[in-house]
């Protein structure tokens, strides 16, 4: 080797050995964390899990979620309220936001008239509200089109951003508002939350850090520093976390990588209440389209075998065992001890009873192809109805593809495996969508249910004045979904996630501290990092 | 024109046509892949009126010759639109994405070109040998196991069983380098953080290797037969009835005429390690445009699917240029051929 290239190879060997030292030792109070998608910093577009967390530690809204309770508590809100179409808030006289404007009502106006004019993410929660006003400086008052009761529990689903900041970042666009600040805030945040932006990678990371000037103040014990990973593979995240270099994977580990992270000494968080796993059945489509026919698939599927394939530990699973249609904790749902179960007889006298008989159809069972975990729920199903006599074919769908094919009847399988979640942890986010008959033909609703009686609990759910209203309503509701049978109510579904221990996060391993809303138990101000 | 200029000139028009080409034919596969691109973008609880909105924003409804008209006439401003995907423009991301990319791929071809090549010379220097069985072996694992077996592979081995190397990403949390160039080998030379250097250096290491071994297996192998072919030439047969001595013969007279065949395949490869790139960058955490590519062709982000792939199109081509300029250089009678008749 001559002499310059022997040099070179020194220098660079000497400085990778410089540069060993920094990385064996960690940098105190920092939480790694990972998601699959890349997250949405917007909240006008912000609508997917990863957006959740990064919206529930850099905004902040009116409302939260109780905490190991059902119902919400004031939060920039300091009171509120409401007759069923107007609801007045009274907000905190002492929030600023990162840049240091006060938080005022002229901002919470703004923050909605922004997500409705955009129309994207979800926005769609909001198509009730008529108008929102500012009366004074710290109290706003929204106008609903028509009763709503689940409006309450949708702010949850409205971060509150700093009018100033945006309006002072407008970028390209047609009309006054131009494009709204969308270009702004795709890489930074304009939120008044206990985290604020320091770097969005929308590929590799996003970085957070304490907002010092937090209205509720941030505990010393909480990360100092938090970075959202996005897109790792499961083999990675695996080795992260096994050397000390990661802290929280996401959700979507498969169960054996997680099973084997549990052995080796990580600890399992879970997050539950707010969806489920569903086989949604095409109702319009023989031999569906009579309800023994679909009572003898609900009754021969086997329930206890498919909680068995999604067991992480002795302990804990990704779902929990199904009551009925609505999941255990939510308005109507049926008590936790009344689990459905496999009653292979029940089934053959249905099938008996339905107008179509299994010699004269083939059964079309779709997977989406990017959850594996439904080949397996085919699979089953597949033996199963053999068990009844009935032929079926499984059928590999891409998302892309299952989201187009459904909006027409005819293109829909028989059926088609779901998870659905309520976006607001209120019922009506989850069953509206799913089962009314002017919202059938989207992913949700592949069953094309029109039926009066679920029609009317439905909108008796969401327009019900008190809660014994809702709970009367939704249990009709679910008792009527039980004796149609458009859906296999599966199991109800648990998030569970693989953590390092020195991670403490109360929301997640605390019932008691649970919210019910999927991604706040990522509240970060609220977890323990040590050192 | 010098022989060297007509070819750069003639190499220059063809590429360029051949862009326009992988321009249409990309536009309009990305159209084809099922799923509607504003349904897929808005998310699951998108409603019918918002889909129908982004469609008319993204001229989805218009004829697709309408559509390619819309792109071209943007591409002529320099924007390449908006990403579905992260919702920032595209010419955005691939200038965020593109050098990590090309650092990766230029380290690996350096790995690839001084690995390979030493082996092949070796390997026919002493053929027949132990030393040549040993190096045939080695460049027979690396050629037959694909680049992401190899990252799972050198992860295992040398990140998690034997913690020497990281597991992920560019560099350490603990170091903040500012972009100038985008690479950071060169950001933190220009930063004067020798630590830096020595950390993103110590980063690149297994997904540069991973990524390499296909290429030096390749490299080695086919030096290796071009040498010993070489061999067999009479004038090598002089040489040695000269006393030169064998290290001489094998770099002077055996290797360099070896190595024009095996430089068209090296160059090759190196092209297509762009491509190959995206299992080795998913692995090994690598914010780069070949992860970046699968991630939008998942979601049928159509901008960004269009750009990536003319950007990946664009830089192999220009690595064939060079590759052709190189062996021009090398071989007078390809240099020549350009002349006029």
């Amino acid at each position: 080797m001559t002499t310059p290239l022997k040099m070179l190879s020194i220098a660079a060997m000497a400085s990778t050995m410089l540069a060993t030292a920094p990385l064996s030792a960690q940098a105190g109070g920092v939480l790694r964390l990972d998601e699959v998608a890349v997250g949405e910093l917007d909240p006008a577009i912000a609508s997917d899990y990863a957006d959740s967390i990064l919206m529930f530690n850099v905004y902040d809204t009116l409302v939260l979620p109780a905490q190991g309770a059902p119902g919400h508590v004031p939060h920039l809100a300091e009171s509120w309220e409401g007759d069923g179409t107007t609801f007045t808030f009274k907000l905190r006289s002492d929030v600023k936001f990162v840049s240091g404007n006060p938080m005022t009502a002229e901002d919470v106006v703004f923050s909605l008239d922004r997500m409705k004019a955009m129309g994207k993410g979800l926005s769609y929660l909001f198509a009730n509200v008529a108008d929102a006003e500012a009366v004074d400086a710290s109290t706003v008052k929204f106008t609903l089109t028509k009763p709503y009761a689940p409006f309450v529990a949708s702010l949850v689903r409205l971060p509150i951003v700093d009018k100033k900041t945006v309006m002072a970042n407008l970028g390209e666009g047609e009309g006054e508002m131009k494009d709204w600040g969308a270009a702004y805030l795709t890489s930074t945040s304009a939120g008044t939350g206990a985290y604020k932006i320091v770097s969005h990678n929308p590929q590799e990371e996003t970085v957070m850090e304490k907002n010092p000037d937090y209205f509720l103040g941030v505990p010393a014990p909480a990360p100092d520093t938090a970075r959202l990973r996005y897109g790792l593979e499961a083999a990675t995240v695996r080795t992260l976390i096994a050397q000390g270099e990661h802290d929280i994977a996401s959700q979507w580990l498969p169960p054996e990588v997680i099973k084997a992270l549990a052995a080796n000494g990580a600890q399992v968080l879970t997050e539950s209440g707010t969806g489920a796993f569903y086989v949604k059945m095409n109702t319009t489509k023989p031999p569906l389209d009579d309800v023994n026919c679909r009572m003898a698939f609900a009754k021969a599927f086997d329930y206890g075998a498919a909680l068995k394939m999604i067991a992480v530990t002795d302990t804990v699973s990704q779902g929990a065992a199904s009551t009925g249609a609505i999941p255990v904790g939510m308005f109507g749902a049926n008590p936790a001890d009344q689990v459905l179960a496999r009653d292979l007889e029940a089934a053959k006298q249905h099938l008996a009873a339905c107008k179509y008989k299994p010699e004269d159809f083939t059964l079309e069972i779709s997977w989406i192809a990017e959850v594996p975990v439904e080949e397996r729920f085919a699979l089953l199903m597949q033996a199963n109805y053999a068990e009844l006599g009935v032929k079926s074919e499984i059928k590999k769908m891409p998302w892309a593809l299952f989201a187009e094919q459904v909006s027409k009847p005819e293109n829909t399988p028989h059926m088609s495996q779901l998870f659905v979640n309520a976006v607001t942890g209120d019922p009506d986010t989850l069953l509206y969508g799913m089962y009314h008959s002017s919202a059938a033909g989207t992913w949700q609703s592949p069953e094309y249910l029109n039926d009066a009686e679920v029609d009317k609990q439905l909108d008796a759910g969401r327009t019900a004045a008190t809660p014994e209203g809702r709970e009367e309503a939704y249990s009709a509701l679910n008792a009527r979904l039980m004796e149609i049978a458009p859906t296999i109510y599966g199991y109800d579904r648990q998030s569970v996630f693989a953590a390092s221990n020195r991670v403490k996060v109360p929301a997640l391993s605390d019932p008691s501290k649970a919210f019910g809303l999927d991604g706040m138990g990522f509240t970060f101000r609220l977890m323990e990092v040590a050192d | 024109m010098i022989p060297l200029a007509r070819l750069l000139a003639k190499r220059l028009a063809t590429s360029l046509i051949v862009l326009i080409g992988v321009s249409m034919l990309i536009f309009a596969i990305a159209r084809i892949i099922p799923g509607d691109p504003a349904r897929i973008a808005l998310g699951p609880n998108a409603t019918a009126e918002q889909i129908a909105d982004l469609r008319a924003e993204l001229h989805l409804d218009d004829h697709i010759v309408v559509q390619y008209g819309h792109f071209i006439a943007d591409v002529a401003r320099g924007d390449l639109g908006i990403s579905l995907y992260t919702n920032r423009p595209v010419t955005a991301d691939i200038a965020l994405y593109l050098p990590a990319t090309l650092e990766l791929v230029l380290v690996a071809g350096v790995m690839m070109v001084g690995i390979g090549l030493p082996l092949g010379i070796w390997s026919a220097r002493w053929r027949g040998r132990a030393a040549d069985n040993i190096i045939r072996l080695i460049s027979l694992l690396g050629v037959s196991a694909p680049s992401f077996v190899w990252a799972v592979i050198l992860m295992l081995l040398f990140a998690f069983y034997l913690p020497l190397f990281p597991i992920a990403g560019r560099i350490s949390d603990t170091y903040a380098i500012s972009s100038v160039t985008g690479f950071l080998l060169v950001d933190t030379l220009l930063q004067g953080d020798i630590r830096a250097f020595g950390n993103a250096a110590w980063h690149i290491v297994l997904p540069a290797f991973a990524l390499a071994l296909s290429g030096i297996g390749q490299a080695a192998r086919l030096t290796r037969a071009n040498m010993v072919e070489t061999y067999d030439k009479p004038y090598i047969e002089m040489a040695r009835s000269y006393g030169f001595p064998a290290r001489r013969i094998a770099n002077h007279y055996a290797f360099r005429p070896s190595l024009i065949p095996s430089l068209t395949i090296i160059g090759l490869d190196f092209a297509a390690m762009l491509g190959n790139a995206f299992l080795v960058e998913a692995i090994f955490a690598w914010p780069g445009l070949s992860r970046y590519g699968v991630a939008v062709i998942l979601r049928k982000d159509l901008n960004a699917i269009v750009g990536t792939v003319l950007i990946i199109s664009a830089t192999f081509l220009l690595v064939n240029i060079i590759v052709d300029l190189l062996i021009a250089l090398l071989n007078p009678r390809i240099r020549y051929s350009q002349r006029p008749a």
